[in-house]
This record gives structure tokens, sequence and C-alpha cells, in this order.
């Protein structure tokens, strides 16, 4: 009676996860479809197989140059942004700062607002202070964006933490920057890596900030792939989606080699 | 007399600088080129710019250009400071370039003596509908299936066909200025004129259910995959899938075509205004209008151009044909804009 | 008491108070961030919202409040708001049912192979890209999509079903943009959830699903509420995805800025429609915060 029970509810909760997986797969299988069909539309079904989308999207200097550039700037925001986002988790939770949570809020703004207006505004501050599209001002303007991530992710870890930890380190005599680096550190490191990943994936994807800060000859894929549909919708645009997954797979997949990513889960 | 020959050194040292500058001005002008910052499409049209036309600008004006294809140009123009805008020259269609001049960032009126070549261009292109000059068209008709058993449309009525339900398509109105042309088309076949809004909009309501986009690629993919049977659309949008085997085809309403207009027009606030009027005379020289016309299938407004049979036969090329262009009231338009978006997009809720 | 405390700490400078820690400098750089490159900016926005035009083309402005007058005086925006917030809520509700049950598994899965292929399959979404993304559900959605078409061929259905062009097409796509978000955010604090914790509750006779609801729950609610308030952050600006899914049905505050702001030229009511969607959002997330705090006491700032 209780086996059967409890092969119901295996089968019930890895069912319910294939579905979920599914759900998050099929548009990407669809985007797949589109880069391989020979239409120059999204038709359904398929009609034959062609690499002839992928051969133009490795072809177009454009797509090649800014591919590059949007990975460099999602590198630096990543690194940016974890380090920024981090800190400032650390000193919400545990700088027992007053107003912590209107902070906390404030922290999140960026998120709220439409990133139409962020880039807008952004885009007039630096033409106000005749600066025009510098790449610094597109990687602060993806920070900005990508801060509240990292603040989230630490902070959700820093929730569950124990603070006698490092209580108990400096009651034996650890100095303060040996519990940081010793003991705190590795404790929020889940939540800061999950961040970056976050931090990474939200500036290469990002559009509509992007749309205002970058220059001419210096514009991120998105930009490029948004111009190029106004004007081509044609699978390019799909198999220049696909190239992106794979790029940024690797790079997570890349990061979980180096660091890790599966330790954060088993801490 | 220490005045007199301070007086005497300054003008000696001016002319020595001057001789020098005479002698160095091709160097010095190599040096330090001026660059033109200026709007431009993307898609073929991009293309063709940036690997062909726009490096033969640069190499005969000795001048590098900045071109920028990331929407939306208005309002970068608007947020940059008047008296160093972020464009020199802005194109765009006809309906923003009546935005930017209310805004005051581009000039009432082109000089036309610095562009020589506009002594060439149909009477449209520079009429009192457009600020700036208008160096191609597309004109605005109805795109439709040929495999759906529809008959080629006539009027734009037949968008109306019952039929059609669910299976028509026009544009989100307050972003795309197909759907705003549509809309003074609709007061002018079912009211008493381009400006009879009401009975637009009474027309408008009575085509839901309707499948609005917000740009023209889209109602192109749209018609392609059989999404909608038949849609507002520039012929540009239809005409480059021909010899593609495609089921879709362009009707001309017998109402007529409404004009979108590819227009140019410089800021006051340019620091190479000359280097700006230089671009815009290249933009109308009729090599450059057939190279791009036969690109992307925008008639051209130059008169001179010769084109290849194929697209001679298509576009709007002739005195005879460019009549059947209809040029919106943009002015007009611009300043119910505020009115007519928040009624649109109320009748076409729910 | 209190007030004597504070008439004897006050005087010291701020770091030595007992009150903050050291730590508290460490908001220092993102703050600096902030200040100058969001608050500044939006800053001149809001300006921009109270004046008649903009100073940096037309120096001859005057202070008005017609843009707020405009939103106050047409209920068409009030609509547009609720339409805003209900879409987030939905969205945010959706996404925690969906991402939970991958986010428990992603957690407990022993396979390192295992692991990496669903973090891939998670994170993959996010990597589509906005426009290119909504592209594939409106294949999926639409009436001659791969649902319709499907179903019709099989006469389950004679006309197709309304899957699109409405508020439910904008909710399905905004929540498979933002599930990676909730699973991950999830994962994390599940993952430091000790396992023997649910095991011992078996032990002492509880089901897998009280055990689960009594232990794990509980336990992973930090998680749940940064997650919800990613998402819910996320969906309420966006407007890619309603402007694309949601047809002539869907108006959300983001839709009408981005109109605003790309085709009406009218920053200053795209700013007054900002500053409203901000503060509304604000109130949202400070409530729910305080909410918050009663659940996992006075630190919980999740």
């Amino acid at each position: 009676m209780s086996a059967r029970s409890i092969d119901a509810g295996r089968m019930a909760y890895y069912v319910l996860n294939g579905a979920i997986i599914t759900f998050l797969l099929t548009p990407i299988a669809i985007v797949a479809v589109f880069a391989l069909n020979p239409t120059p539309y999204i038709s359904f079904p398929p009609v034959g197989i062609t690499g002839r989308w992928f051969a133009k999207f490795f072809a177009t200097d454009d797509f090649m140059i800014s591919l590059w550039l949007s990975l460099r700037v999602a590198v630096v925001v990543l690194l940016l942004s974890m380090v920024i986002g981090g800190a400032c988790a650390l000193a919400l939770a545990r700088g027992r700062l007053p107003g912590a949570r209107v902070l906390t809020a404030f922290f999140m703004s960026p998120l709220m607002l439409p990133a139409i207006l962020t880039g807008l505004a952004l885009f007039q501050v630096f033409q106000l202070a005749e600066l025009d599209r510098p790449v610094w001002g597109l990687i602060v303007g993806h920070t900005l964006v990508a801060v509240p991530y990292v603040l989230r992710t630490t902070l959700a870890v820093l929730a569950n933490f124990d603070t006698r930890v490092e209580e108990a380190a400096a009651s034996l005599g650890a100095s303060p920057l040996r519990v940081f680096f010793e003991v705190t550190l590795p404790l929020i490191r889940p939540g800061v890596i999950a961040g970056g990943i976050f931090a990474f994936i939200v500036s290469f994807d990002q559009f509509p900030i992007s749309l205002f800060l970058v220059p001419p000859k210096g514009e991120t894929l998105p930009v490029v792939l948004f111009n190029y549909m106004k004007f081509d919708l044609d699978g390019a645009i799909a198999a220049a989606s696909m190239v992106s997954i794979l790029l940024a797979l690797s790079v997570v997949l890349l990061l979980e080699r180096v660091i890790g990513l599966k330790a954060y889960v088993k801490l | 007399m220490t005045a007199n020959r301070l007086t005497r050194r300054a003008a000696l040292s001016a002319g020595a600088a001057a001789a020098l500058a005479t002698v160095g001005a091709p160097a010095i002008l190599h040096a330090q080129t001026a660059t033109l910052k200026i709007t431009t499409w993307g898609g073929k049209w991009g293309e063709i710019m940036k690997g062909e036309l726009l490096p033969a600008f640069e190499k005969e004006f000795k001048c590098t250009v900045s071109a920028d294809q990331a929407f939306p140009f208005v309002p970068k123009l608007q947020a940059s400071p008047k008296s160093n805008p972020v464009y020199d020259v802005l194109h765009t269609n006809s309906n923003e370039q009546w935005n930017s001049l209310d805004l005051g960032v581009v000039e009432a009126k082109l000089d036309h003596k610095k562009i020589p070549n506009i002594a060439d261009v149909y009477p449209y292109a520079i009429s009192d509908k457009i600020v700036g000059v208008s160096i191609f068209t597309s004109a605005i008709g109805l795109g439709y299936r040929t495999d759906k058993g529809l008959k080629k449309p006539t009027s734009w009525k037949d968008l109306a066909d019952p039929a059609l339900a669910g299976m028509r398509g026009g544009y989100i109105i307050p972003v795309n200025s197909l759907g705003q042309c549509h809309l003074m088309m609709l007061g002018k076949i079912y009211g008493k004129g381009f400006t009879d809004l009401d009975a637009a909009y009474k027309a408008l309501e009575a085509l839901k259910p309707i499948k609005l986009v917000d740009f023209t690629g889209q109602m192109e993919k749209m018609l392609l995959a059989g999404e909608v049977s038949m849609g507002i659309i520039h012929d540009s949008g239809v005409l480059r899938y021909e010899g593609q085997n495609q089921p879709v085809d362009f009707a001309i309403p017998s109402e007529g075509v409404m004009a979108l207009e590819q227009v140019l027009n410089v800021t006051p606030g340019s620091k190479v205004k000359e280097l700006a009027y230089a671009y815009i005379d290249y933009m109308l020289r009729p090599d450059v209008q057939k190279r791009l016309s036969e690109t992307v299938w925008y008639s051209p407004s130059n008169k001179k151009v010769k084109l290849d049979p194929k697209y001679d036969a298509k576009l709007f090329n002739t005195e005879a044909k460019v009549a059947q262009l209809i040029q919106p009231d943009w002015k007009w338009y611009n300043a119910r804009k505020e009115e007519i978006d928040t009624r649109v997009t109320r009748l076409l809720k729910g | 008491m209190a007030s004597l405390s504070e008439a004897v700490t006050l005087p010291l400078p701020r770091s030595a108070r007992p009150s903050v820690s050291p730590m508290a400098w460490l908001v220092g750089p993102a703050l600096l961030l902030f200040v100058i490159f969001f608050v500044l900016p939006f800053a001149v926005m809001a300006v921009l919202s109270i004046l008649s035009g903009n100073p940096a083309q037309n120096p001859n402005v005057y202070l008005t409040a017609r843009h707020y007058q405009r939103f106050l005086g047409d209920d068409l925006y009030y609509d547009a708001l609720w339409s805003t917030l209900r879409i987030g809520i939905v969205t945010t509700l959706a996404s925690l049912l969906v991402g939970y049950p991958l986010a428990h598994w992603m957690a407990r899965i022993k396979s390192r192979l295992g692991h990496a292929l669903l973090l891939m399959a998670v994170i993959a979404p996010m990597l589509t890209g906005i426009v290119v993304r909504t592209f594939a559900w409106m294949t999926i959605l639409q009436d001659k999509g791969v649902i319709n078409t499907t179903l019709i061929g099989l006469g389950l259905i004679e006309k197709p079903l309304p899957l699109m062009y409405n508020e439910f097409g904008t909710v399905v796509a905004l929540v498979h943009i933002y599930v990676p978000f909730m699973v991950l955010t999830l994962t994390g604090v599940i993952g430091r959830i000790d396992e023997r914790l649910e095991q011992a509750a078996r032990n002492l006779g509880a089901s897998r699903l009280r055990a689960f609801l009594e232990v794990t729950l509980p336990l992973s609610l930090p998680g749940i509420f940064a997650g919800s308030l990613l998402v819910f952050a996320l969906s309420i600006s966006a407007y890619v995805t309603p402007f694309l899914m949601g047809g002539t049905n869907v108006l959300t505050l983001p839709m009408l800025i981005y109109q605003q702001v790309s085709s009406s030229f009218n920053l200053g009511f795209a700013g007054a429609l900002g500053v409203i969607l901000l503060a509304v959002s604000l109130v949202v997330v400070i409530a729910y915060n305080h909410v918050l705090a009663r659940f996992s006491g006075p630190e919980g700032l999740t």
C-alpha cells in the first residue's frame, strides 16, 4: 500500500517535471525548426532542411562583430555586478543599516521601470555631459539592471544563513577579515554565482537599454538582430538565436566546470 | 608703440599661419576628417548602404559617415542638445519628419540651391506635405493571398468583406504610420474625406476582428504564413518576394494608394551642414537611386532614374503612376495624434 | 529609554554606532552606481514630466501638472495600470507553480550530468532573445499555429482556440520567459535545506506530501519571496511580449510608455507614466517586504 503510493507520487513528480520541461523547450524547438526550414518565415509543419540561415548568420560581418561585443560586455557586467551586488547584499542583510528595507526595494527599481525609459534617461544624461555613447556607458546601463539579480539571489541565501557560524569563528580568534573570506564568502557564493549567471544572460539579451546606448558600428547582437528583423524577418534571426543559446550555454557550463555550480546546490 | 608692434607681429604670424595652412591644407584635412552623423535603415537597404554607397561617399567627400540604424531616431535627436545634435541628417518616414519639425529638431525648409539633383525630382518629393525631401516612396495598398480563393481586391472596402473576419491584418495605429494612413483612408471612403475621423472610427470598428501588428515586416510574415489572408502593406513588402514562388500579391485599390515616403532632412544644429547637404544630393543621384530602388523595391524620386524592366513594370516611376500616390497630411494628423490614439485604443480593446 | 540611548549615541560617528556594523559600508559601490546612473537620469525624466516641454530644446518651459491630470482624467490609463499589475500577479503565481517542482528536482537530483542537463533546459529559454522567443510563441499559439493546426487536424475542434491576441497568450509567454528566474532563485534556497530534515519527518510517520508541506516548503519561503519579487518586477515592466502576444486586447503601462517614447515623442507623458508605474510598484514591493518580515523575523530582507 505504502510502496504503491510512493511510486504514484514519484510518477506524478516526474510527469509534472517532464511537462514543465516540455513547456520550456517547445518554443526553442520551434526556433530550431525556423532556423533549419528553407522558407523565409516561420511555417508549420516544416518543409525541409537547410543550412543557409546559419551560413548567412556566420557570413554577415555585422552579426559576428556584434556577437563578439555582446559576449565581452556580458562578461564585464557579470564580474561587476557580482562584486557590487554581492557587497550590497551583505551590507543590507548584515550591516544593520537604518532603512534597509526601503533600500532593498530601491535597488529593485531598475527592474520595475520599463527599460526603454531607463535607456532614454541614461542617453539623455550622457548627451548633456557631451559623451556620445561610450562603451562604458553601455556597461553601466547593463550593470544597473544586472545588480538587482545578484542582490536578490544573494539575499535569499543570506536569509537562511546562521550568523552564529560567523560568531563562532570570531570567538575562536579569527580576524574579521578572515571570518569574511573563510566563512562569509563561501556561504554567500551560491547566491552570488546564481546572480552572476542572471547578470550574464540579462546583459547578453539586453535590448531596450542598449537601443539607446549603442553607438553606430558598436551595436550589440540584440540591437543588430532587431534592426535586421524590421526589414528581413528570415531564418537568420533564428540561426542567431540558436548560436546564442549554444554560446551562452557553453559559457555557463564553463562556469560550472571552473567554479562548480553543482557545489552551490549541495552546500 | 607697443600696440603697433604687437599688431604687426599678430599680422605677421597670422599671415604665416595662413600660408602654412594653405600648404598643409590637404594634410590637415586628412588628419581631422569631418564626421557626418546620419540615420539609415537596416536590412538589405543597410547592407547596400554600408557595403557600397557610404564608403563611396566617404571617399568622394573625404569624410567619415557614422550611420545609426538603431531605432527610434527621433527620441534620440530629441534628447540630445540642440546645439550639438546626435545626427546631422535625419532619414525617416514623412510623419516623423513632421513630428521632428514640431520639436524643432529639423529644418523647416531645405536650401534647394545646395541640392542640385533636387531639380530632377517628382513634385511629390518636395510638396507641401513633405518636410525636407523625399528620396524614395513606396505605396500603401493591400497585400493578399492568391491561394485562398480571394478575388484580387479592387477597393479598400474589400478589406471589410465578412469572409475575412479574423483573417485581415492591420497595424497598431498609435505606433505605425501605415495604420495611421489607413485610418485617414477609411475617413475618405466611408465618410466625407481624409479628415472625417468619426466615419473612420466607425469603419475601423466594423473591421473587428482584425489582427494588428506593429511593423510591416511582421505583416509580410503573417501574409506569407497564412495567418492573415489580406492586409494593409506597402508594395515593397510584397514585391521583394517576387520570383520566390510565394502565393502573395499586391493590389492597388481604385481609391488610390497612400505614399510612404523616405524623407531626408538636416538638423539645425549640425556642425557639418555642407556635408549634410552633399549627402542629400548624393542620395538623389540617379545611379545611387537605381541601386537602392532595385534592392528594396522603393520607387525613386529622381525622374531620370532608368530602372530595369522588372522594376520598371511595378514601381511608381512615371508622372502618370506617381499621380496615383496620395500624400497624407501629417501636420493635421500629428496635431490630433494623442486624441486619435486614445480613441482607437479604446475602440479596439475587448 | 530609547530616546536616551539615541541621545547618547548620536554624537558618535555613524560607523561607531553599535546598531550599524562596518559591513554597511559595502553598500557604497551599489549606492554610487544607482545614484549617478539611475536616480539622476530618472530625476531628469521626472522633471520633464512636470514641465511643458524639453528645456534642452526649448528654454521657454513652465511647470505643469497636465501629464498627471491626463492620467487621472481617463479611465483608459487606470485600466492599463490595473492590467499591468494583474498580469504581473498572475504571471508571478503561475511562474511559482511551474517553477517550484523543477527547482525542487534540480536541487535534489544526484547525478551531475542530470543537473547539468536540467540547468541547460532552464537557462536555454532565457538565451533565445526576447523577440525571437515571442515569435516562437506566436507560431505555437496563433490561429494557424502548432496547437490549433494539430487540434483541427485531429478533428477535436473546428475553430481555432483563442490562445493568442489576449491576456492568456501574454501570460503564457511571460511565464516562459521568467520561470528560469524563479527556478534558479529557488534552487539555491531549496538546495540548502537539509534533506535529512524531510527524512526525519517521514521517519516520524509523515507522508511525503506532508513532510514537504511542513518542512521543505516553509524553509524555502525566502526563495519563494525572492523569486516572486524578481518575476513580478520583470513582468510589470515588460512591453515586447504584451505588444506581440496581446494584440488589441491587452494594454499595459509599459506599452503606453513605449508608444509615448517611440511614436508620440511625448517624453513628459512617458516620464509621468514611468513615475506612476515605479511609485505603485515600489509601494507594492515595500508592502510585500513588510509582510515578509513578519514571516522571517527582522533580519528577513528577501
